[in-house]
């Protein structure tokens, strides 16, 4: 199946390659660290919501717990390093492995399932998570007060603070690479078969592809990415809580990537991006940013039904089936 | 043909502009989305390259509170309170001989917001020392960043230990928080001192299943074992689902002779209702917020008593008169004594410190908080070690009130006069 | 006894004589508003097949009309009802008319554009009402029988519930009920038919928003009102209906009543901040054993 549309020609990766060398450039530009501070923390967002796309978009399986494979790699980054003492580098790798595990483990559970039953296993899954935690506390070495519930715990880095320039670039070169990552596993042969059974699982079965099996890889590969996007946030924040299991991070990844365009990956990593840096950013009275935000989903859904980039890839897919000639053979 | 399609999935009517902007083809008009929002985001932008505001006469304070989402409501009693502060001090002169500026933050609940915020507050809007945050996540973020910028920071609200901690910990890095509001061992005392002037035998504790309130009801327990008073009973329900009725229910079976609600919000307002349907007619302490609230109140069946302990009432003393009258005019509603009159006596504090230093200077204005006494609407703060209010049943001045609900309004019962 | 035992725990209460027969009763009538609640989505979800997650802001509009009818000495709880009820419909016709509708081709964008009206919906509360709780007065409880007491609001929740669900039941089995049902199953079909597909998905979605108003309204005395109250009857509602199956009505009901039961009894036996854990863990057993939900088990449809 060849690959489609003008994202294949030189403008569309012209562009983004614009977008990145401005991100590059920004912090030479000379802006504040609350800025550097507000971008990087939007990096991260939108590897969480392109980790949602490979899931909730291509593999066609609607999650609403995807904060479970976030908040089990933040809770894990803190507790290994606060509670068990840990070097860092090696609490993340623990936390990766622990968000991927998790994500194989929702897998196996909601491959049997169809739609609105995965979408309630994982609400329910990354809910109790949510009711756990909060309850849950852990004594600190220190006395007198408790780490874990609302408060949260805290995240050793060990060794000298990162420099804000420093965790910029790092999380930029972070969200590069992994939306390069999400976009060849989208368009990869194991991509290709998770959206042919996003499409129809009845007719993914008749070909003879084990549904249950590619079910369950997409939600672990969404979950890694998801979890490295927690190890992340956990590093920078310097603080993990209840509410990185939190519904509302669970509805944000799903909703960022419906704006974006459910499937295409660049949607929904771009829009986060976006919404996040204009929504956090420029210091709007908070009225204002919520109904911003509520206009925003509301306006761009309804004049771009499959988000900005799903509208604009089936516009000109139907104009290419529509207008057909130029050397293209459907 | 393909205008065609476009006019399918484009509603009869659409304004002028619509109709342009849809007739334009795929990639033309990707370009243009990414440009406009490619100027949104400059836009927004643009004010990081603006002037530097603090070449203006005043001093900028910000305020960083949960102005949006499910705390919202104790986030904008904490601005309202906070703006009547330094309205006050403006009409007064101001301070030093400048105005007073208040700057907003929404930290929105979430630790990673406040820190960010924070930051905002500090390196865009230049301001010289930051009042927050409200819930205890919230202000370890925002204790981060205003540490790391060597900016004041006063907390009102957040009760957690860990807070103040950090001052005993590693002086030179915290040395810029203080607590003007209660820690949760100084909650309990004042609690307890009530409970055993009321000479309570029993009581029951029921709270949400978060981590501060399981504190709090540890710290209770330890303060009223040294008086022999004993809980009979101890629940924490789900903060996000509760079920209400079972606890109320084994809480009244329980038969204590008193019943601690310590959760601030409506969830304490609606365990009430509860209770108070069964029959049961046991006494209620509450820790403020919610059911401090007239309005609310008004509603309630009052069966059985219901004390509220706040941090100041009118009537407690002649400032705090003045300030619940002074609400009432500029708000239209009563303070509740909790989420309103600790952070305005935070300004305050904050404000007088900046006079008794004399200077606008971090250094000087830590100095003047660690070694002055300020008045505020709740007593006069001086602050300990680890710069933490000295409230309690002991201190000569912050031992908040209890006051009891009537069918007329509140009485004040406790300290006893 | 749940929570911690202390000495004096032995102590005989002051009111109910049998306090799990108690639990038992309140249990059912938990339940019983966890069906009112999901009754406007079951109609939503179930039959129409949309994804609306603005339900929880329409209970909360509910909620907020009888506070203000309240606050103006319009006791009448019919009153309440009906004044939610007419500004629901309307709200729901105008939300369905001009982004269901028009957005319906992509599903998923629906639920989340609905989403977006919920937090819209929020945010003039709060401006409108104020971020602080409001609350109305309760009432004294209907009787008490046995020592066992029937809070008003559970008695209420109960018979209105029953109504709902039997008449939504009634309704889709009759003739009346098939355009619905058509549309669900195709609508290129209930098209070619002749039905006025487009007018009966948005007069539906009115009357499913003030179905979920009604559950506002007369839920609103039991609880504190703020302008994020709906969020827990969502999730709730989208829990019971998914799980019921979403295809025979009175399995909802039932799911929602075991659920209630689930929750008070586990936090009265055991410790009720487990209560809504349990819950969820119940939901995601009862998944993972019955894949379709309570669903009766029928040839597997592929959507």
């Amino acid at each position: 199946m060849k690959k489609s549309g003008p994202f294949r020609h030189g403008k569309f990766p012209g562009v983004l390659a614009a977008g990145a060398g401005v991100l590059l450039l920004l912090p030479l530009a000379g802006i504040d660290a609350f800025l550097l501070n507000v971008l990087t923390l939007g990096f991260l967002v939108a590897v969480y919501t392109g980790s949602w796309d490979i899931v909730g978009g291509v593999a066609g399986q609607i999650s609403l717990g995807h904060a479970l494979f976030f908040g089990a790699a933040t809770y894990a980054c803190a507790l290994l390093t606060s509670l068990a003492g840990w070097p860092f580098p090696l609490a993340a790798v623990a936390a990766l492995l622990l968000a991927t595990a998790a994500g194989a483990a929702v897998g196996a559970l909601s491959a049997p399932l169809k739609g609105p039953f995965v979408a309630l296993l994982t609400l329910a899954l990354g809910e109790g998570a949510h009711e756990f935690f909060l309850g849950q506390t852990f004594f600190s070495p220190k006395g007198a007060y408790s780490w874990g519930g609302e408060g949260g715990i805290p995240v050793l880095l060990g060794g000298p603070s990162i420099s804000p320039w420093t965790a910029y670039y790092a999380a930029l070169a972070f969200l590069v690479l992994c939306t390069w990552l999400m976009l060849r596993i989208a368009r990869s042969e194991e991509g290709l078969i998770w959206t042919a059974v996003s499409g129809s699982e009845l007719s993914a079965r008749a070909s003879g592809v084990d549904v249950l099996r590619y079910k369950r890889r997409a939600f672990m590969v969404a979950a890694a990415l998801a979890g490295a996007a927690g190890v992340g946030f956990a590093a920078f924040v310097g603080r993990a809580t209840a509410d990185d299991f939190s519904l509302e991070l669970s509805f944000q990844a799903a909703t960022f990537a419906a704006v974006g365009g459910r499937g295409t990956i660049v949607g929904p990593v771009l829009s986060a991006l976006l919404l996040h840096s204009l929504l956090q950013g420029t210091g709007i009275p908070p009225a204002g940013r919520v109904l911003l935000y509520a206009l925003a989903l509301l306006l761009t859904l309804r004049f771009f039904p499959g988000g900005v980039a799903g509208t604009l890839r089936d516009r000109v897919r139907s104009r290419r089936m529509v207008a057909p000639g130029k050397g293209e053979n459907r | 043909m393909f205008g065609l399609y476009i006019a399918r999935s484009v509603p009869a009517q659409p304004a002028p502009f619509l109709c342009y902007l849809f007739r334009m083809t795929g990639v033309r008009l990707f370009r243009f989305l990414a440009l406009f929002f490619a100027g949104l985001l400059l836009a927004g932008f643009l004010p990081a390259f603006a002037d530097d505001p603090s070449s203006r006469p005043t001093i900028r304070v910000g305020i960083l509170a949960p102005l949006s989402g499910p705390f919202a409501s104790g986030g904008s009693s904490f601005l309202e309170a906070a703006t009547l502060a330094v309205e006050q001090a403006n009409e007064g002169g101001g301070i030093l001989g400048r105005r007073v500026e208040l700057v907003v933050a929404d930290s929105q609940g979430r630790v990673e917001t406040a820190k960010s915020e924070a930051m905002r507050l500090i390196s865009r809007e230049k301001v010289f020392a930051i009042v927050g945050a409200y819930l205890s996540e919230e202000t370890i973020g925002a204790i981060e960043a205003a540490t790391a910028a060597r900016k004041i920071l006063i907390v009102p609200v957040a009760a957690t230990a860990e807070i103040t901690d950090g001052v005993s910990r590693d002086y030179p890095r915290y040395r810029y928080v203080f607590r003007v509001g209660y820690s949760i061992p100084q909650w309990a005392a004042m609690m307890g001192e009530f409970l055993r002037q009321r000479g309570v035998k029993t009581y029951a504790f029921v709270g949400a299943s978060i981590r501060w309130n399981r504190e709090l009801a540890g710290a209770l327990k330890k303060t009223l074992a040294g008086s022999g008073i004993l809980p009979v009973y101890e629940a924490f329900y789900s903060p996000r689902n509760p079920a209400f009725e079972p606890v109320a229910v084994a809480a009244a079976a329980a038969a204590p002779d008193f019943l601690v609600l310590g959760d601030p919000g409506k969830n304490s307002v609606v365990f009430v209702k509860r209770i108070r349907e069964g029959g049961s007619k046991v006494p209620i302490l509450s820790v403020g917020g919610s059911l401090g609230d007239a309005r609310v109140v008004a509603s309630l069946p009052l069966s059985g008593p219901l004390y509220v302990q706040a941090a100041a009432w009118m009537g407690t003393s002649e400032a705090a008169t003045r300030y619940v009258t002074a609400f009432e005019k500029r708000f239209g509603y009563s303070p509740v004594g909790y989420s309103d009159t600790l952070p305005h006596d935070a300004m305050t504090v904050l404000l007088s410190a900046i006079r008794a230093a004399g200077r606008l200077d971090t250094d000087s204005v830590i100095s003047a908080l660690e070694k002055g006494a300020f008045p505020g609407v709740a007593g006069t703060y001086r602050f300990d070690a680890s710069h933490q209010a000295t409230w309690g049943p002991g201190s000569p001045d912050l031992h908040g009130t209890v006051i009891q609900w009537e069918k007329d309004g509140a009485r004040i019962v406790f300290p006893r006069r | 006894m749940p929570g911690s035992s202390f000495p004096g725990a032995d102590a005989p209460g002051d009111t109910a004589v049998n306090p799990l027969a108690q639990v038992l009763v309140d249990g059912i009538f938990t339940g019983a508003s966890y069906a009112l609640m999901a009754a406007g989505l079951a109609l939503i979800l179930g039959v129409v097949k949309v994804v609306n997650l603005s339900h929880g802001a329409f209970f909360t509009l509910g909620a907020y009309v009888a506070y203000v009818l309240d606050s103006r000495g319009v006791g009448n709880p019919l009153a309440a009802v009906f004044m939610a009820a007419v500004i629901a419909f309307a709200f729901g016709v105008f939300l369905g008319k001009s982004f269901i509708n028009p957005v319906r081709s992509h599903s998923f964008s629906v639920a989340v554009g609905s989403l977006g009206f919920a937090i819209l919906f929020e945010q003039a509360a709060q401006m409108l009402w104020g971020p602080h709780p409001l609350s109305i007065d309760l009432g004294a409880p209907l009787a008490v029988v046995d020592g066992v007491t029937l809070r008003r609001w559970g008695v209420i929740s109960f018979l209105v519930s029953l109504g709902l669900v039997g008449g939504l039941s009634h309704l889709l089995s009759r003739p009346l009920g098939l355009p619905l049902k058509l549309i669900a199953e195709d609508e290129e079909i209930a098209g070619s038919v002749g039905m006025d597909v487009e007018k009966i998905r948005y007069l539906t979605f009115g009357a499913a928003s003030a179905v979920a108003a009604v559950a506002g309204a007369l839920l609103a005395p039991a609880m504190a009102i703020t302008p994020t109250m709906g969020r827990v009857p969502l999730i709730l509602s989208l829990i019971v209906v998914i799980a019921s199956g979403m295809e025979k009505v009175w399995n909802l009901f039932f799911l929602a009543v075991g659920l209630g039961l689930l929750s008070n009894v586990s936090a009265y036996l055991l410790a009720p901040s487990w209560s809504y854990v349990l819950l969820l863990a119940v939901i995601c057993l009862l998944l993972v054993l019955r894949p379709s939900g309570l669903a009766t088990v029928g040839p597997s449809r592929d959507y």
